[in-house]
């Protein structure tokens, strides 16, 4: 019979080999399913790594992928540090990619090209940043809950982004289709290796965030603060902390980074705004945050491999014509066997059988009654 | 002689190791057929560990349990039910928003789909008739006190048929007057033949209550007496294995200024009612003002209200003569207020972060912690090396999380923290609540030493003994205001306790 019992401490060496094993196990059911599909998963497998790591150029689009997770999630971190779950980073990203295109495609055409880029990292910032704190300024002053206000806020953001491409951002020249006009180049984030690659210098926008945010969190005062108010506001309170400004101030960073991401992939890998704009992101970038611990360092990493399955699961699907499904299978099996293993780093489980130790109780029991 | 007494229950060589500790060495345990058997031992004595392995909840790793001669496995509160074993958990395990009825119902397998609420409604009220207590079986529990809720408890227990309870610091939450009917309850259920086992800290309600006493001191047995046959100074030198000072030493010193004037408040709690009813109260510099009253008259509420947490609808609050109304804990914090909460890890302390990460909470924002934006983590670590070897607390590792100290020296470090604040006015809340005799003592000491040196102390308690030995004047509190203040030292239990419950009011 199994029982479990709360650990006090996770030996390093189960917090190491639990999650190695569940994403091996999480491999395994997804072969499972696929010898349903009546695909070889060996193969299948092999083809995935094979499209996210199997040359410069499939490491770069991996890289691609993982650029705006790497800059959500590490904002996410801080915020759910503070307890304040954004589940809008999808809105954020698409109201900072439609602020941030704005000057794309409206701006001044003679402005430099740096100068007109940073005014569009900054206007995509702020307007993920703005859109952010409208759920936070709900919950600090009327108490709403954040994850229903962030949620129902990504579909407002889609259908501000439907309004202006079937409205007055069409390109007349899309021949019906809901596209902007291409940004000119000038309005182009640029890449940072030849083409066909398309990483763009938002890889260092990510990295520069995530070692800024974990500095946030570990080093400064604001840090302390979200960390204290997170795990015990009443406490916080008494402490003097102000609630309302650390929220809006985690807002502020989660969104903007979020707007960020939103925009820097606009400007350099699509060079155009369009319904899809690969905003659900913002949805990913919460798994890889909550896999990396709330730390936006090894969200860096969990970004990658999740940017890896997403684009081996494109590669499958044109070499192998496996459909494309297959990759949630295998992602959330993953999910589903790191979560479960969770259980063994935070209990103790063991298998008991009947005590062996003898006692002389049975003759003093029986003495008694 | 021995063999007439029928022994109800043998747990035998019960050991149960946790890593890095273990909470129960080979412990034996006997409770006879319709006795009340206390079980006494500070915190971290094994109490609960032992109770929760009679309950299901941990399995033991050697040792065996035999009831009425039989021995049993016990792998869940549920096999322990069906061993007519039954545990009133200190925290009771109730739903506020059901009736009584359901309350008692739930988890039953006996009960089929359809619950016939008038069947149990008469057996409930055939229990409680027994026992000679009321109770209405159609009342929502949010209804009512924490006494009653405690009897509902019990009757949960004998309505699945229980012959074993186990009562986990039943009196902790109640008036001596509650305290004494719970004990006349026992001693009935005792007389009826049921087993009882009682876990107190209070050696006065121990020498009263029970016919044997077993003392278990860090995780081994000391010894299993007969009540009659010991006093409670013994009984106090068996727990902790040495000599404690019943007495506290206390100097005669002058009473200062007005520290704290609390004029006519009113405040409303978390429910919406009102909790401070103009209450009005003044505590002097060189005082320890003890706040006794039932749970939920208002304590809370005062507190919070003093410290900032709580908003005032009208009166006035000064410190110092310094009108602190309605001011946001930074400005009381710098007027010189400082706050032990009753709930250690709900307000006090964060439990996920470390030793010195908690240390630090009053300070981060001052030299030499604060550098602009930044946190000087060392700096920070020095003064919690500071605070652990100043008060002696015992902190395994300053980086792992605060909770896993004992209560004891949780309270310490909050202790410790607030008063290297150099606190003008110090509200101290139960601050010996669930700690065992060493740090109460320390506690106690502390207080009186802040007192010593001019600081006024609001000493809240739900412990008479405690505000008799530590306090100067007492104000007693019942349904939002001070219905009497006497001086500490000419008032008897009973007068304070006839107070407390709302029977008579003396003015001062």
């Amino acid at each position: 019979m199994l029982r479990f019992e709360k650990r006090d401490k996770t030996p390093v060496r189960l917090r190491v080999l639990v999650p190695i094993c569940s994403v091996l196990l999480g491999l395994l059911v997804g072969s499972i399913v696929m010898l349903f599909a009546r695909v070889n998963p060996v193969r299948v497998y092999g083809a995935i790594v094979k499209g996210a790591f199997g040359s410069a150029y499939t490491f770069s689009e991996t890289l691609v992928i993982a650029v705006p997770l790497i800059l959500i999630s590490a904002g996410l971190c801080l915020v759910y540090r503070m307890k304040f779950f954004n589940i809008g980073a999808k809105g954020q990203y698409i109201i900072g990619a439609i602020c941030g295109s704005y000057l794309a495609l409206f701006g001044p055409a003679t402005m430099s090209r740096p100068l007109l880029l940073t005014l569009m990292m900054l206007l995509g910032t702020l307007g993920g940043a703005l859109w952010a704190v409208i759920p936070a300024l709900l919950k600090v002053y009327w108490n709403v809950n954040e994850v229903i206000a962030t949620l129902l806020l990504n579909y407002i953001a889609s259908y501000i982004l439907w309004f202006f491409m079937y409205g007055t951002w069409r390109d007349p020249g899309s021949h019906g289709f809901p596209l902007s006009k291409n940004f000119a180049l000038n309005a182009q984030l640029p890449r940072i290796i030849a083409a066909p690659s398309r990483l763009h210098i938002g890889l260092f926008f990510g990295v520069a965030a995530a070692v800024i945010v974990w500095i946030i969190i570990r080093k400064t005062r604001f840090g302390y603060e979200a960390r204290v108010l997170g795990e015990n506001e009443r406490a916080a309170r008494y402490a003097g902390i102000n609630v309302v400004k650390t929220v809006i101030i985690g807002a502020v960073i989660s969104g903007g980074l979020a707007g960020l991401a939103g925009i820097a992939h606009t400007s350099a890998v699509l060079r155009v705004l369009q319904l899809e704009i690969n905003s659900d992101y913002g949805y990913t970038a919460i798994i890889a945050a909550w896999l990396a611990g709330l730390d936006p360092l090894v969200a860096i990493g969990v970004s990658v491999l999740l940017a890896a399955l997403e684009a081996g699961g494109y590669q499958i699907q044109i070499v192998m014509r496996v459909p494309f499904g297959i990759v949630g299978v295998i992602e959330s099996s993953i999910l589903f066997c790191l979560l479960a293993g969770e259980i063994i780093t935070h209990y103790r489980v063991t298998l008991t059988r009947r005590l062996s130790t003898p006692l002389a109780l049975d003759e003093r029991a029986r003495g008694g009654a | 002689m021995e063999g007439q007494e029928q022994l109800m229950l043998v747990m035998g060589n019960i050991t149960k190791r946790f890593p890095g500790i273990v909470a129960n060495d080979h412990v034996n345990f006997e409770l006879r057929k319709g006795e009340i058997h206390t079980l006494l031992g500070e915190n971290g004595a094994g109490k609960s560990t032992l109770m929760n392995v009679l309950d299901g909840i941990y399995y033991p790793d050697e040792g065996e349990i035999a009831i009425e001669g039989k021995r049993v496995n016990l792998r869940s509160p549920l096999d322990s039910m069906k061993h007519s074993i039954g545990m009133i958990h200190q925290n009771f395990m109730l739903v506020a928003s059901l009736s009584v009825i359901e309350n008692v119902v739930l988890g039953l397998e006996s009960q089929g789909f359809y619950i016939d609420k008038k069947s149990v409604a008469h057996q409930i009220e055939a229990i409680a008739k027994k026992y000679n207590f009321r109770v209405d079986p159609y009342a929502k529990i949010w209804q009512l006190s924490v006494g009653e809720q405690q009897r509902v408890e019990i009757i949960k227990t004998l309505f699945k048929g229980a012959r074993i309870l186990i009562l986990d610091e039943p009196t902790a939450v109640l008036t001596p007057q509650e305290s004494e009917e719970l004990f006349g309850i026992l001693r009935e259920m005792k007389s009826e033949g049921k087993s009882i086992i009682f876990i107190s800290h209070k050696l006065n309600e121990v020498m009263s209550v029970s016919d044997r006493i077993t003392v278990l001191r860090k995780g081994r047995l000391v010894g299993t007496v007969d009540t009659a046959s010991i006093t409670e100074r013994e009984l106090a030198k068996m727990m902790i294995g040495r000599d404690i000072l019943f007495r506290l030493e206390r100097k005669d010193i002058e009473q200062g200024r007005e520290v704290l004037t609390v004029e006519d408040a009113q405040a409303y709690n978390d429910r919406g009612t009102m909790a401070l009813n103009k209450l009005s109260i003044t505590v002097h510099g060189g005082e320890i003002m003890g706040v006794a009253g039932v749970a939920g008259n208002g304590q809370v509420e005062l507190a919070e209200c003093i410290t900032g947490l709580r908003h005032l609808v009208s009166g006035h609050i000064t410190v110092e003569g310094i009108d602190v109304t309605n001011a946001t804990p930074c400005t009381l914090a710098s007027a010189g207020v400082n706050y032990i909460p009753a709930d250690r890890l709900g307000v006090g302390l964060v439990p996920n972060l470390s030793t010195v990460e908690n240390a630090m909470l009053r300070k981060y924002r001052q030299q030499p912690m604060c550098r602009g934006a930044f946190i000087d983590y060392g700096a920070a670590c020095t003064y919690a090396d500071g605070l652990i070897e100043k008060f002696d607390i015992a902190v395994p590792l300053k980086n792992a999380p605060v909770k896993v100290l004992s209560g004891g020296n949780m309270q310490k470090l909050l202790l410790a923290r607030e008063i290297e604040e150099n606190p003008r006015l110090l509200i101290a809340e139960h601050p010996t609540r669930g700690l065992d005799v060493g740090a109460t003592e320390f506690v106690r000491k502390t207080l009186l030493e802040q007192r010593d040196h001019g600081v006024a102390v609001l000493l809240i308690s739900e412990d008479l003994d405690e505000i008799l030995m530590v306090a100067d004047r007492v104000a007693v509190m019942y349904e939002g205001r001070i219905v009497g203040i006497v001086d500490a030292h000419h008032v008897d239990i009973a007068q304070i306790g006839l107070m407390m419950a709302g029977a008579v009011g003396v003015k001062a």
